[in-house]
Parts: structure tokens; sequence; C-alpha cells
């Protein structure tokens, strides 16, 4: 078990590292300028080398032997494998757990093995509640992370950190994770990155050109979106401040199962559908409401739920593309968007 | 109709009318209710829906058999519509009450015992997601059409108020 998910982070972490070496030499032999320029010229901002990823979240998988999620989760892992081309990695946008044990984290790790590419992952608030994250770190490694690929920067951030309301109520870990499992819980309160990850992201971008093409990957959005169900980042706004001396951030998250785009200054953001089950649009008004997906019919066992697959061109121009396991998407969305 | 007559009824109108009038100054007609039983009226549905709260967040074990419970797919018993029931629903092909339709979301995702349909548990399914359907029209629909928005006021979601609309009100 253990041997299969250390063997994607191993795989993974040679691809990440084989970029990052490219970026050194260059740097290390004082050509990086000419270089980029000519890179520029050719494959435009950057030169960022076109290339696909795919994203796969919220699986949301119970304990039981032989459940309906662990079938959903292996048919969003073949969707992704059967790719043309094939997405160069996958990320993973959280909520891999249900009740975040570490049965269903491991066989959450087991199916997503069965990817033909790297894997990054970061944690949903199923994820981590019953041990503070131990399992998940066991599984998958560090929850902060940055790679370059093909010319992109990406980050992932674990943005689902919340007050300390357990200790004080005198809770055990079971109530903690029950009460973090429902989205409406009206104890925990609004989540976010907090001090040390802004800290980390600070100094991870901080010697990074304005025309870097960033990529971040969080579990909940990086705006206001609904923050009753945590759709949400509490310190967004300082993450957005920190990113906003680039020219063009991307964000992509999870944990809201639905189809739904929005922008914000330089960001634009992105949400992922699960491969569990999809939720309602809240009651809010949306600045591009046309990017929302059919209603979910609950007769049909698997709708509006999916994958998602991403093109970058060379000018981090990006092609979006829901890929769900029904005939989910309105016609506007079926041939994909731009950011 | 002589003038008589008509002098009666004129009588009988001056003397309704006065009596009309000094009712609604005094206190001859009892209200329908007390505060205390207005009171208890209110704390006994106030309980059904805290029932119904917590079974559609999984607190009764043979409504599932695979976890689920009403709340996984509908926070805040949104996208659940029940004021637009009586409704067409595909999965039956007719017309159908709202508490069929908790009962084919429990034997089918959930995988779960339907409950009985005169039963308190049901009617406390029924109280907890009409209440935050509250003010809603009643309208009834299609299987297909979006789902109706609600706010929540009941629960003590915490105090944060959405923008909406995809700007953050934070500097
Ligand atoms: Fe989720
Ligand atoms: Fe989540």
């Amino acid at each position: 078990m253990s041997d299969i998910v250390d063997h994607s982070r191993r795989q993974f972490l040679s691809f990440a590292g084989k970029a990052g070496l490219t970026t050194l030499v260059a740097q290390a032999v004082g050509i990086n300028l000419g270089v980029v320029d000519i890179v520029r010229a050719q494959t435009g901002k950057r030169g960022v080398e076109p290339f696909r990823f795919a994203i796969v979240s919220d699986s949301h998988l119970y304990s039981m032997p032989d459940h309906k999620f662990d079938q959903q989760l292996a048919e969003a892992v073949a969707q992704v494998n059967a790719m043309t081309p094939l997405p160069d990695f996958v990320l993973f946008g959280g909520d891999v757990a249900q009740n975040g044990t570490e049965d269903q984290l491991v066989k959450g790790s087991k199916i997503l093995a069965e990817l033909k590419m790297p894997l990054k992952i970061i944690p949903g608030e199923h994820d981590w509640y019953l041990d503070m994250g131990d399992a998940w770190r066991g599984l998958f490694g560090d929850e902060t992370w940055s790679f370059n690929h093909k010319g992109v920067h990406f980050i992932g951030l674990n943005s689902i950190l919340v007050r300390d309301f357990w200790t004080e109520a005198g809770m055990t870990p079971l109530e903690r994770m029950t009460v973090m499992e429902m989205l409406e819980s009206p104890i925990p309160g609004p989540w976010g990155v907090h001090e040390k990850q802004l800290e980390w992201l600070a100094n991870d971008v901080k010697d990074l050109a304005p025309d870097t093409p960033v990529v971040i990957f969080t579990h909940s959005p990086l705006w206001d979106y609904y923050p009753r169900w945590n759709f949400q980042t509490s310190d967004a706004p300082e993450i957005r401040e920190i990113l906003s001396k680039f020219d063009n951030v991307m964000s992509y998250h999870g944990h809201v199962h639905q189809t739904l785009y929005n922008r914000i200054g330089n960001m634009s953001s992105v949400a992922a559908l699960g491969t569990a089950w999809p939720w309602p649009y809240p009651p809010v008004e949306l600045a591009f409401p046309e990017t929302r997906m059919n209603r979910a019919d609950p007769s049909i066992a698997t709708d509006g739920m999916g994958t998602q697959v991403i093109d970058l061109s060379g000018s981090f121009e990006g092609l979006v593309q829901y890929k769900p396991f029904e005939d989910s998407l309105t016609p506007f969305m079926r041939d994909g968007f731009k950011v | 109709m002589t003038t008589n007559k008509m002098l009666k009824i004129e009588r009988v109108l001056a003397v309704s009318a006065l009596a009309a009038v000094l009712a609604a100054g005094t206190s001859w007609a009892r209200a329908p209710f007390t505060d205390e039983e207005l009171a208890a009226q209110k704390a006994a549905l106030v309980e059904s829906i805290a029932l119904g709260y917590d079974l559609w967040h999984g607190s009764r074990a043979d409504m599932t058999t695979n976890g689920l419970a009403c709340g996984n797919c509908h926070p805040d018993t949104a996208a659940s519509n029940p004021q637009t029931f009586p409704k067409y629903m595909t999965m039956y092909g007719k017309v159908i009450p709202f508490r069929e339709m908790v009962n084919w979301c429990i034997e089918n995702p959930q995988a779960g015992t339907r409950l009985d349909v005169d039963g308190d548990d049901m009617t406390a399914m029924e109280a907890y997601a009409f209440y935050l359907h509250r003010g809603k029209e009643i309208t009834p629909g299609l299987a297909s059409e979006q789902t109706t928005p609600i706010v929540v006021e009941y629960g003590t979601g915490f105090a944060r108020t959405p923008t909406g609309i995809g700007v953050d009100n934070r500097p």
C-alpha cells in the first residue's frame, strides 16, 4: 500500500526535479535572460511549453467495502487515463475521505495510484480533522508545496485550517471530525490558510518575475462565494494581495462539487466537479452564471459529477473542459471555456 | 318593499355597527390563543424542526446502509424544494408528495429503509425542510426546474454575509 503511494510520489518528485533543474542550469550559466527572450518569442510568455493537466476532486470515500463512491473515483481515474493527449499530471482537490479515517485515505491512495501520471494533492476538511492530518501526511506528504513545470509555477496550499474549537469544548477527535463533516455546521466558522502558509507563500513567490505564469491550488475557493458552507477562504484577500504582482494567476479549487468560474483582478478561479455527489448552487448571484451546470437529476446516479482537464497554451491561456460522467453540462459549457 | 320594512333593516344594521364598535374597544371576544399557548405551540414546532435537522444529518441509522444522509447532497435542505410538491418526478412517472420524495432518497441514494409516512420522524423531516423554505412561493413545479434559492435563517450559521457576485467587500 505505502509502496504504491511512495512510487507515485517518487515519480512526481523526479519529474518536478527535472523542471527545476532546467531552470537552475540556465541560471547557473548566466543565460537566463537570453533563454527566456528566445523562448518567449517562440512559445509566448515566459516560455510556457503547452501542456495539459487534469483535476480529480472530492471522492468522499466511506469505509464500507465496495461502496459506490469507490467505483466513482475509479471511473474518474479511468476517464483521466483515457484522455488524449494524456495530462502531464493530476491535481487532486481534497476530500479523498468522508470521515478522515486512515482506511478511507489508504483506499483513496490505492485507487489514485492507478493513474498513469504523477499526482499532486492538497487536503480537504474531510481528510483532516480526525487526526489533524497525520494519516494524510503519512500517505501524501506535505500539504504546502510548489513546483515548476514547463514554465508554470504551481502552488498548493492547505485552506481548511480553522481556529481551535475543540480543546476548550473537550471534544474527542471523532466529535471534532463530525463537526467538520457537516457543510452547514454552525460550529467551526470560516476556514483559511493561516499566517504560516501566508508567510510561506510570500517567500515562495518573492523572487519570481511578474510575468511568471502562476497556478494556485486549494480546497476552497479564493473568494467569498458562500461563507455559510465554507465556499470561501478567509484569508483569500491576503493570498490575492501576495499574488497581485503577477500578470495572470489561475486558481483551481475543489470543495464546491460543481462547475463554477469567477475572476477577481488578475486571478481567475475555476471549481472542480467532485466524483461523489454534486452540490446545489447556493442562493447568491454569480458574476458568470453561465458557467453553472444543469440541475442534477437524482435518478441518474452520477449526474453532476466527473473530472476536468485544463490545456495551457504557450501564452498561458487555459482551456478548461469539464468532463462529466453524464450529460450534465449546458450547451455553453460543452466545449469548454478560456481562462 | 314597504317603508316600514326598510326602516327595520336600517335599525338592525345600526345596532350591528354599534356592536362592532363596542367589540373593537373591549375584550368581549377572547384572543384565539394566549401568549403561553402560542409559546408552547412554537416550542413544539421548533422541537419537530430540530428533530428533522438531526434526522436530515444522519441521526437515524436505518435511513442508510452506505453512510449517506440527506445533508450530503442537500445542505440546509437546498435543492429539495419541498414547497413545489406535489410534483411530477421522473423516477415515479407520476405526481408525488414531498414525503414520497424523501423516501425515494432514503431507499435509493442512501440505500436505507423508508420512513413511516405517518410517523413523527417524517413529519419532523417535513417540518425542517418546509421551515427553511418558508416565504417561498408555492409553485407546483417540474422536475427539471432550477432549485429554489433559500437563505437560511434557522440555525446559528456563522455571521458573515456572502458578497455573492464575486468581489470581496473586504480590502
Ligand atoms: Fe467535498
Ligand atoms: Fe470540502
